[in-house]
Order: C-alpha cells, then sequence, then structure tokens
C-alpha cells in the first residue's frame, strides 16, 4: 500500500518537474533569443510564424514556441493548442524526464529512438541546436557536458556569464508574471 | 554504445545462385496473378528484365503490366502515371527492378495504390501510414544503396521544387531477391561507387551514435564481405561469387544503418549531390576518409575494431593496438586508390571535375541541416564542415 503510494507519488512528481522544465525552457527559449547572436542567427534560418512544439505523448506536458520573425522567438504557453508547423514529441513522460533530468543527453535521445519528429527534418536539427546552445550558456559546464553533445571550445565564461544572467532574469520575471496570472485567473 | 536500442528487419530475404527462381513461388503463395513490374530503361536495355520474365512464365506466372521508364530521378508525376497502370491492369503485387530510384518509385507507387487518390504529397513524413500495403518485391540491380530493406522513399516534387521523403516500415518489401546474375553486368565505375557506398553506410552504421549490437553484426559482415571481394571483383567483373558477396553485403549493410542510422558522411554527401548532382556512392568514397578521420578521437575503439573486417586477422594481429584506426583509415584511402587506378574513381571533389570551390560554402550549410548529423558522433560546426570540405577538396 506504502509502496503503491510512494510510486504514485514519484509519477506526480516527474511529471509536475518535466511540466516545470518546459516552461522555463519555453521562458528560457523567448529569452536567449533576444540577444544571443548564435541563436538568433539560428532562429532567423527558420520560415516567420513557425510554431515548434516539443510534447510528451499522449497528452503532454507541452511546450509551444513561435519564431515570430528576425530570429525572435516567442513562448506560447504549455496549453497551447494551434497548428504546429514541427513537433518533437516525446514517447512517454520517463524518456522526457531522462532528457530534461539530463540523464540522457537530447542527441542520445534522437539516436535512441525516444521522440518522434513531426515535420521537416532540416528545421528540427536547427531546433536542436537552438536548444544545445541555450543549454551551453544556462547550464553549468559540468551538467552541459551531459546535455549536449560537444560542449563548445569558444564559449568563454566572458560570454557565458552575462548571457546566463541574461537568461535567468527574463525567465524569473516571466515565471513571476504567470503566477500572478494564474492566481488572478482562479 | 547505445544503452537502449529498437531493432527491425521483416524483409525475407532470398539470396544467391537461382534465387531469381524462388520468385514464381513467392508470388502464388500469397495469391497474385497479376503482378506488375516497375523498372527502368537501362535495366530492359541491359537484358535484366529477361531473367526474371524467365524464370516466372517458366511457372505459369505472367505479369500484368511492365513500367519501364522509371527516369534517374523519380518524380511524383512517374509515380502518379505508375499508379494509374497498375489500376488500369487491376495488378495486385509490385515487383521493382532495378536500383534506388527504381525501388523508390515502386514504394511509392504501392503507397497510392494501397490507400488511393493521386496526391502521393498527402502520406509525406513519417508515420503517416498505418496498415500493410500490397505485396511487393523487390530484385535490386545494383549493389550499394540498400533500399531493399529501407524503410524510405525520397520522391521529387517537381511542380513545387521539393524533395519529398517518406518513412514507414509499412514501406518494406515482403521479400528481396538478391541474385548475382542481376549485378554481373554493372559497369566498373558503378560497381565501385556503390560498393564504396555499401562500405559507408556499414562504416557510420558502426560508429555512429545509435549503434547497437544486431546492426554491429549485420555491419562487420558486409565490412568482411567488401573487403574480401570489391578488389576481385573490378579485376574479374565476371566473378560470381564476388558479385553475390557485394549485393549481400550491400543488403546487410542497408539492415544494418537503417536500424542505426548514419553520420556526417551522409549529411555531406546528400548536400553535394542535391547541389553538384554527383551520384550518391561517389558522394559517399569522397568523405569517408576526411569524415573518419574528423572523428577519430570519438571512434577510435571501433574503428579499431573495423581493421579486422576490412583487412583480415593478418593485418590486425600485425598492426599494434594504438595504431589500428589510423590503418583502417589507411585502409579505406587505399581502397579508393585502387578504384581510382582500375576504373578513375574520384578520390577528391577536384578530381570530379563537377564542384566547384564557390560550392563549398553551400554545401556546408546545407550539410549542416541534414537529418543524419544528428547520429555523427562528433559535434560539427559550419567552420568544421567547411574545413572538412576543404581538405576533401584536394
Amino acid at each position: 500500500m506504502l509502496d503503491s503510494f510512494s510510486r504514485s507519488a514519484a509519477r506526480r512528481a516527474r511529471r509536475q518537474y518535466v511540466g516545470l522544465m518546459f516552461r522555463f525552457m519555453g521562458h528560457a527559449l523567448e529569452a536567449i533569443s533576444r540577444f544571443d547572436k548564435t541563436v538568433i542567427d539560428e532562429a532567423r534560418g527558420m520560415p516567420d510564424g513557425l510554431v515548434f512544439q516539443m510534447t510528451v505523448l499522449p497528452s503532454g506536458p507541452a511546450l509551444a514556441i513561435e519564431h515570430t520573425g528576425d530570429g525572435v522567438l516567442r513562448y506560447l504557453g504549455s496549453r497551447y493548442d494551434g497548428p504546429v508547423d514541427l513537433s518533437i514529441r516525446f514517447k512517454h513522460l520517463a524518456h522526457a524526464f531522462l532528457v530534461l533530468s539530463f540523464q540522457e543527453k537530447t542527441v542520445e535521445a534522437f539516436a535512441n529512438d525516444r521522440m518522434v519528429v513531426d515535420g521537416d527534418i532540416a528545421l528540427a536539427v536547427r531546433m536542436t541546436r537552438i536548444l544545445n546552445r541555450l543549454e551551453a550558456i544556462i547550464l553549468p559546464r559540468l551538467i552541459a557536458r551531459r546535455a549536449i553533445k560537444e560542449y563548445p571550445a569558444e564559449l568563454g565564461l566572458l560570454e557565458k556569464l552575462p548571457g546566463a544572467i541574461g537568461v535567468y532574469r527574463r525567465v524569473a520575471f516571466s515565471m513571476i508574471r504567470d503566477l500572478r496570472k494564474e492566481a488572478l485567473s482562479q | 554504445m547505445s544503452r537502449y536500442y529498437e531493432f527491425f528487419c521483416p524483409v525475407k530475404v532470398i539470396a544467391g545462385e537461382a534465387a531469381l527462381e524462388h520468385l514464381p513461388y513467392e508470388l502464388t503463395s500469397i495469391a497474385s496473378v497479376r503482378p506488375m513490374i516497375v523498372t527502368d530503361a537501362g535495366v530492359r536495355a541491359a537484358g535484366l528484365l529477361e531473367p526474371v520474365i524467365a524464370a516466372c512464365t517458366e511457372s505459369d506466372v505472367t505479369f500484368a503490366a511492365i513500367y519501364d521508364e522509371v527516369p534517374p530521378d523519380s518524380s511524383t508525376t512517374t509515380v502518379r502515371e505508375i499508379a494509374n497502370l497498375y489500376r488500369q491492369q487491376q495488378c495486385d503485387a509490385i515487383i521493382a527492378i532495378g536500383g534506388g530510384s527504381s525501388i523508390d518509385t515502386a514504394k511509392a507507387v504501392n503507397i497510392l495504390v494501397s490507400e488511393g487518390g493521386d496526391d502521393i504529397a498527402a502520406y509525406s513524413g513519417a508515420g503517416v501510414l498505418t496498415r500493410p500495403l500490397r505485396p511487393f518485391f523487390v530484385v535490386p540491380t545494383t549493389a550499394g544503396t540498400g533500399s531493399e530493406v529501407t524503410s524510405v522513399a525520397v520522391i521529387a516534387d517537381t511542380e513545387r521544387s521539393v524533395k519529398l521523403p517518406f518513412t514507414s516500415s509499412f514501406l518494406l518489401p515482403n521479400a528481396a531477391i538478391i541474385d548475382p546474375r542481376m549485378t554481373l553486368t554493372l559497369p566498373p565505375h558503378i560497381t565501385a561507387a556503390t560498393a564504396m557506398d555499401a562500405l559507408t553506410h556499414a562504416t557510420e552504421a558502426y560508429t555512429c551514435l545509435a549503434r547497437n549490437p544486431l546492426s554491429d553484426a549485420y555491419a562487420t559482415a558486409a565490412i568482411k564481405k567488401i573487403g574480401r571481394s570489391l578488389l576481385a571483383v573490378m579485376d574479374n567483373p565476371d566473378d560470381v561469387q564476388g558479385r553475390l558477396d557485394l549485393a549481400e553485403a550491400s543488403t546487410m549493410a542497408g539492415i544494418a544503418f537503417s536500424n542505426s542510422m548514419v553520420g556526417l558522411v551522409h549529411s555531406l554527401g546528400h548536400a553535394t549531390g542535391a547541389i553538384c548532382h554527383l551520384p550518391h556512392g561517389l558522394c559517399m568514397s569522397l568523405y569517408l576518409p576526411y569524415v573518419l578521420e574528423y572523428n577519430l578521437e570519438d571512434i577510435r575503439e571501433p574503428l579499431s575494431e573495423l581493421l579486422l573486417y576490412l583487412e583480415g586477422p593478418e593485418v590486425w594481429a600485425a598492426t599494434p593496438a594504438s595504431r589500428r584506426a589510423e590503418t583502417t583509415i589507411s585502409a579505406v584511402r587505399h581502397l579508393r586508390d585502387e578504384l581510382h587506378h582500375r576504373c578513375e574513381l574520384p578520390r577528391t571533389l577536384r578530381e570530379t571535375g563537377k564542384v566547384k570551390q564557390s560550392q563549398l560554402d553551400n554545401i556546408a550549410r546545407q550539410a549542416l541541416d541534414d537529418g543524419s548529423i544528428i547520429y555523427n558522433p562528433r559535434e560539427a560546426s559550419l567552420k568544421d564542415v567547411r574545413s572538412l570540405l576543404e581538405k576533401a577538396w584536394g
């Protein structure tokens, strides 16, 4: 009985963690696209108005991002249900947890068939590079190495630190705003 | 090595001497009485349809339709045309005879005749098909693409100037018939380029991120056969056993890479093929040693192991363990030199005479967005890819 209860609590905690990480990533992608030249250049290669969704089968959690043009990304929230141009779907919550808890690199998840891509593969590759750049900037080097294939050799502290502070500051503001909105709507 | 893997290959492989004579039995066993052949003019001109037709006629199996005008880069128009012929003639099975283009075309035709409609683009992408298609058989006439065991097809949409990819396990044929008679007349430069294609499939399958124990077994077996038979067949094109070895190697490499994917050699090859219109096998041969050098420190162990299969136990044993990876790359270079000597297969982009240095930037950018780059063991930036292309330029 106790065992079953703790297993169910662990599953709930895992779902909440994945949902929270998706929300963090959504805001972080929006934030980094405001100032990081590498991300802006990569995003510029995507069509204006493209909507990218990362989700967990069968029914979420999810994050949706829109390329509004000129390299700028906009977080559309976790409950976006409009048309999607490109999606990366984890086959199971456990697979999303492996990646978002840095136990498995994104490319390993691809190699291990954990995810299904729907849409233009070239754009999915580009989006993966953007996610890699985000992780290289915001994660400590030791953790980033567990998340991405190769830590960029040219990324020095002088570039990483202001970048990370910029992302965390904007994400904190956005998440507080989200919480206020949610509190007001209840 | 991957901690988790998936492996799937439901294709019956019918290979060896008089393999074609098994085709009528396969057709009658699924109650097919009006099969259709999809092939190209080159296959017909080379007289490769005759042994297939003769084998079937002798067992009272006749063909309801033969379409022999598949172009080298097949299009949605061709697919529609063949699907209409299939319906008009009330066919009940498809037999693709040829190389990559005929096989991919037949896969796309099978989608239309099974699912209905005329718009093949509606079925483009991954996971769109949800049920088995009509009976489908493949008789490869080249030994390199491995298309007879891959669940992918690419068809050009000429009206919209895009290439449409189709991915589904339902595209796989019921059986692949590997008969050495079908590759016996392949010209030397095509024999060489397609074998290098198979070698690249196997090498990347064995060294890239999604490798697994089962794909490893197929990859090493394929490399062993290519190492043993490629130059022998180049010297003696009538070597039936050697031809069969290369055809089997192509199929095994196809099984390997369709279960473990490929890497940067293919990213560069796809981009070069699209921009400079070079044959795929040649592109593989051009880039293989340079990409292995680029990846070297990430693939030292598997690459060292490949020396045993490519060069044999004597060379492997005589080479110090610390030098085996480099020796494998040297063996690939030596193989390319020998092929260049025998049929002038280009070793550098410059030697092709069809690539301009001004195109390298474009190739690099396109390669970076290719799906196979995800599975390459080492990350590659635009600068890395550009520098690799400079080396391959020669």
